[in-house]
């Protein structure tokens, strides 16, 4: 018992370190005696402890899938590549949060804590492999995310945040559950092994009340990676959350919900499923309706905080078409899609955090004339900008180029025509900033807008791979292809 | 041998370095570097036409390796007739601008950068015979261009930026989901990025559905292509976004995106949209033959109506790029000799008048041929400015067709060619022809004779380096007019190949 216990354990050592930093965390902050001091040294351990995790994450990624603890989670290279994505993310929003004012010193080490839970979370997330781990890591993720909303405790839009953050999460989380009952009445059990099985001989009322009972459950996952219409909290609660939570928001929670929505897709679309027809459909509808709202609503924006909350529902849309194609390549496509938008978004909100730091104000205004402050700066932000906007040489093309190319091998037609009009005015917003940086005049007192060489070092290191992906992504593309394999 | 293309194709790439690790101050050094890539690119091209064989309608100077394997992507580069034509105009173009740019002074370094990145990908364009790079340099292009027009245009120029980018924005994303369609549609094998495999009417019987709604394979990625390509050249109704870049573009800008840019338009149509979906473009001729005529006369009546000189020469491309439309829809080999020599020929006299009017706007700082006032912009240049006068008259006779000059052949081909298939388009767009001579003299009239404006008295006549590089184009304006058959032969045999396959369907 003990033995099989320790073998299992020999798995889940990335989330056993990540738990242990977490605890060793709590204790480190209450050891610091200045509340205003910066929390360096609190924030290189979480950095170096985060590094090993990495590490195991990277040592997991040939292994063959093994399920554990009685079949509750799942370790395959597709759920390790996805955390991979998340620990980075972390890492990153980790880093932001070191410099950024908008978050008070004596509340740093808690960012850090809470996102190492939030990060757990979704670790178990991308792991769930029957609907109780799915549940319980879909709250550990949430109710930290609550918390980590109304950070700015003194700001009434944080806490605004917080609250709508709470409130459509525990909704949605209540109807999740309602789902999941169902599904335990029509399937007897809560293992997604056992699930697999049955689905494809459903009929009659089993297969009415699966079919509401699996939209219900979609529900609970929708909300967390903000598909139309359950998109609502998310510019509120992306706006009112200092900025190094937003970059946060908008990897890690988001990729694990994606990780979980292509699990469950999987679970109930195995061979010859009777469902089948009814997803695919409700996905392409949702996914068209999730980048039409996003893009549109992305271009009235004055605040370019709100403006990367709606594109990144607009990502997200897209994201969703590689759950469409029910296949290798669709996951493979979202894999790559994932772990590019990790990397732009990191960049866009580090450099969005430092200028709004700076000027107090995230307006498009502070962004103008950038290029003759800190052309540096000014060009990658123009460079992870047309990224997003998917123009080659830069990666988001190749990712956006593989969702478009599994969804029209599967003959989608229609999703893709959606999908490129989207492109079209996705474009316009992202050049609009674009425009305002490098056209613009810096108006009123010429600041030099001081990026240390740490910064500036971080920022080109993120940015590497923006490029480097863009033009030579063959390996990239092994990666996740060798991680879809295991899918099923 | 083959590594002649790569150099030509990366040689700008490796000023563009020069030019980035050069200090900002030294800007002559900037210029100089500029000006030497510039030159050994110009110098490489016509060894590569030396060494074209003119026999064939092969793809020469071929390099193929592979770049993704996964999706049989490859950097797959040659060129044939058509190509070698553009290839060369490009370099001559660009090295020309360079000169014609020596009086820039805002952010120097990053303009010369821009411009160097920017014939790179251009080269890019024309050389690529793999879908996939043919696309990424399709769009990469945008990018110096959106730069160049934005940082060093006139008064309004984020507005021509963002309207040029996004209109051919939307164009190629139709283009990239044909692009993948036709992957797929092939096979998803080793060729099926190989613009060259793909070609000769493979999708004939192929059926696509969309939105619930049979269609013809061929028909609906035809169209899909048509738009990519006819927002480039630009066909009315997608002109619109054209006179805007082009008025507020810096002068070299707006002579490469007349001289080689709208050519990539063109081009598509000749390497890709006609020889992959033969049929289609067989049936879709007589409506790209109506488009190239209302863009013919259109574009016309449009440029006569302008007050400002460079939007009045903005749409006289608009009506000229109608003529290499209506070469194409002919589908006959004197209609099609006709388009791609009036490719060449059009970027050769549109240059000169783009470059000429930037030469007069540096000294004059405005470019109204009727001021909003009411007044006269300028009038009785002739008497004050003889050898800008004499420049200025070749190129305008050039543009207009003038026998004698090149304008005057490819516009006849075009029409020989048009005559056989339909006649009485051919009768409204000889009208075109005559509307086109009307506003080019009547803006002459009001330019260059009359009563001398005060204003004029103290603009110096062109200088020793405006004149050289106006020289070559000069040349190339009254040889080939007289003599076109070294553009002819190099093409003769590409251009028969597409039409001996398109008479097929």
């Amino acid at each position: 018992m003990i033995d099989q216990l320790f073998g299992f354990l020999s798995f889940y050592i990335p989330e056993v370190i990540s738990i242990l930093l977490m605890t060793t965390l709590l204790v480190a902050e209450s050891s610091v005696k200045d509340e205003h001091a910066p929390r360096t040294k609190i924030h290189v351990y979480t950095q170096v402890v985060l590094g090993i995790v990495l590490i195991t994450l990277f040592q997991n990624l040939g292994e063959k899938p093994v399920q554990i603890f009685h079949n509750a989670v799942t370790i395959d290279p597709f759920s390790t590549l996805m955390k991979i994505i998340m620990v980075i993310g972390t890492m990153g929003a980790v880093f932001i949060s070191h410099s950024s004012k908008d978050i008070y010193s004596n509340l740093k080490s808690e960012f850090s804590i809470m996102a190492v839970g939030v990060l757990i979370g979704g670790m178990l997330l991308a792991s769930a492999n029957n609907m109780l781990t799915f549940y319980l890591g879909i709250e550990t993720l949430s109710i930290l995310s609550y918390v980590m909303s109304s950070l700015k405790r003194e700001d009434a839009s944080s806490t605004e945040a917080g609250m709508k953050y709470a409130l459509y999460g525990g909704l949605s989380a209540g109807i999740a559950l309602f789902g999941i009952s169902h599904l335990y009445g029509v399937f007897g059990s809560i293992q997604f092994n056992d699930i697999v099985g049955q689905v494809a001989g459903l009929q009659g009322t089993d297969l009415a009340i699966t079919l509401v009972a699996s939209v219900l459950f979609f529900v609970g996952v929708g909300y967390k990676i903000s598909v139309f219409p359950f998109h609502m909290w998310t510019p509120d609660v992306y706006q009112g959350s200092p900025i190094p939570v937003t970059a946060f928001f908008g990897i890690v929670p988001k990729m694990a919900g994606l990780a979980a929505l292509v699990r469950i897709s999987f679970v109930f679309l195995s061979a010859g499923s009777a469902l089948t027809v009814s997803w695919v459909g409700l996905i392409l509808v949702i996914a068209a309706m999730t980048m039409t709202v996003g893009n549109v609503t992305a271009i009235g924006q004055s605040s370019v905080k709100r403006m990367l909350a709606f594109s990144s529902i607009g990502h997200v849309g897209l994201m969703i078409l590689g759950v469409v194609v029910m296949n290798e390549a669709g996951v493979k496509a979202i894999l790559f899609y994932g772990l590019v938008y990790m990397f732009m978004t990191l960049i866009a909100f580090y450099i969005t955090s430092h200028l709004s730091d700076m000027y107090g104000s995230d307006s498009y205004d502070v962004f103008r004339g950038l290029v003759y402050k800190h052309p540096v700066m000014a060009i990658i932000m123009a460079g992870v900008l047309f990224s997003l906007a998917g123009i080659p040489p830069f990666s988001g093309f190749v990712a956006k180029f593989n969702i478009f190319a599994v969804v029209i091998e599967q003959k989608h037609y229609g999703i893709a025509i959606v999908a490129a009009i989207n492109s079209v005015i996705a474009l316009y917003y992202y050049m609009k900033l674009a425009k305002t940086m490098i056209f613009g005049q810096a108006s009123g007192e010429e600041k030099v807008v001081g990026f240390t060489s740490l910064n500036q070092a971080v920022i080109i290191a993120l940015f590497i791979p923006v490029l480097f992906l863009g033009i030579f992504w063959e390996s990239a593309m092994t990666m996740a292809g060798n991680a879809a394999i295991f899918i099923k | 041998m083959n590594g002649i293309l790569n150099w030509i194709l990366w040689l700008p790439v490796i000023g563009m370095v020069g030019v980035i690790l050069t200090p900002k101050a030294k800007e002559h050094t900037i210029k100089m570097v500029t000006l030497v890539t510039t030159s050994i690119t110009l110098l490489l091209s016509v060894l590569l036409y030396l060494k074209f064989d003119t026999t064939t309608a092969d793809m020469q100077f071929v390099t193929k390796i592979p770049w993704i394997s996964q999706f049989h992507i490859n950097y797959f580069i040659g060129i044939d007739g058509i190509t070698m034509l553009m290839a060369f105009l490009n370099a001559l173009l660009f090295f020309i601008c360079t000169l014609s740019s020596w009086t820039v002074t805002k952010n120097l370094k990053a303009y010369f950068a821009l411009l160097l990145m920017l014939q790179s990908t251009v080269f890019g364009v024309f050389f690529a015979l793999d879908f996939f790079l043919f696309y990424v340099y399709w769009e990469v292009m945008l990018l110096p261009m959106f730069f160049l027009i934005g940082i060093w245009g006139g008064e309004n120029r984020e507005y021509a930026a963002i309207k040029f980018f996004l209109y051919t924005f939307f164009g190629s994303i139709f283009m990239l989901v044909g692009i993948i369609a036709l992957y797929y549609a092939s096979g998803k094998g080793v060729d099926s990025f190989n613009i060259l495999a793909l070609q000769g009417g493979k999708f004939v019987n192929e059926q696509v559905v969309i939105f619930g709604k049979t269609f013809s394979f061929e028909t609906i990625f035809f169209w899909f292509m048509f738009l990519g390509f006819a927002i480039k050249v630009p066909v009315f109704p997608f002109h619109t976004w054209l006179p805007h870049a082009h008025v507020q573009a810096p002068t070299a800008v707006s002579v490469i995106l007349a001289g080689v840019l709208l050519k990539m338009g063109t081009y598509g149509f000749l390497r890709i949209a006609f020889p992959i979906f033969p049929q289609a473009a067989v049936n879709a001729s007589t409506i790209i033959a109506v488009l190239g005529l209302i863009s013919v006369i259109y574009g016309a009546f449009c440029a006569m109506a302008q007050d400002d000189v460079k939007k009045l020469v903005a749409y006289s491309s608009v009506s000229h790029m109608g003529f290499v439309m209506l070469g194409l829809a002919a589908m006959t080999t004197q209609g099609m000799n006709g388009a791609v020599l009036q490719m060449f020929n059009h970027g050769t006299s549109t240059a000169m008048m783009f470059l000429m009017i930037g030469v007069l706007y540096e000294r004059s700082h405005h470019r109204w041929i009727v001021k909003p006032d009411g007044s006269k912009g300028y009038g009785g240049l002739a008497t004050k400015l003889p050898k800008y006068t004499t420049i200025f008259i070749i190129g305008m006779f050039a543009s207009l067709g003038l026998p004698g000059l090149s304008g005057f052949i490819s516009e006849a081909l075009i029409f020989l060619g048009i005559y056989q298939k339909f006649t009485t388009i051919t009768v409204i767009a000889v009208v075109g022809l005559l509307i086109g001579a009307a506003y080019l003299l009547w803006m002459f009239k009001r330019m260059f004779f009359g009563e001398v404006n005060p204003e004029i008295e103290e603009y110096e006549d062109m200088n020793a380096r405006e004149v050289f590089y106006m020289i070559p184009l000069c040349i190339a304006v009254i040889v080939f007019g007289i003599f076109p058959s070294p553009l002819l032969n190099v093409m003769k045999a590409s251009v028969g190949q597409l039409v001996d396959l398109l008479s097929k369907y």
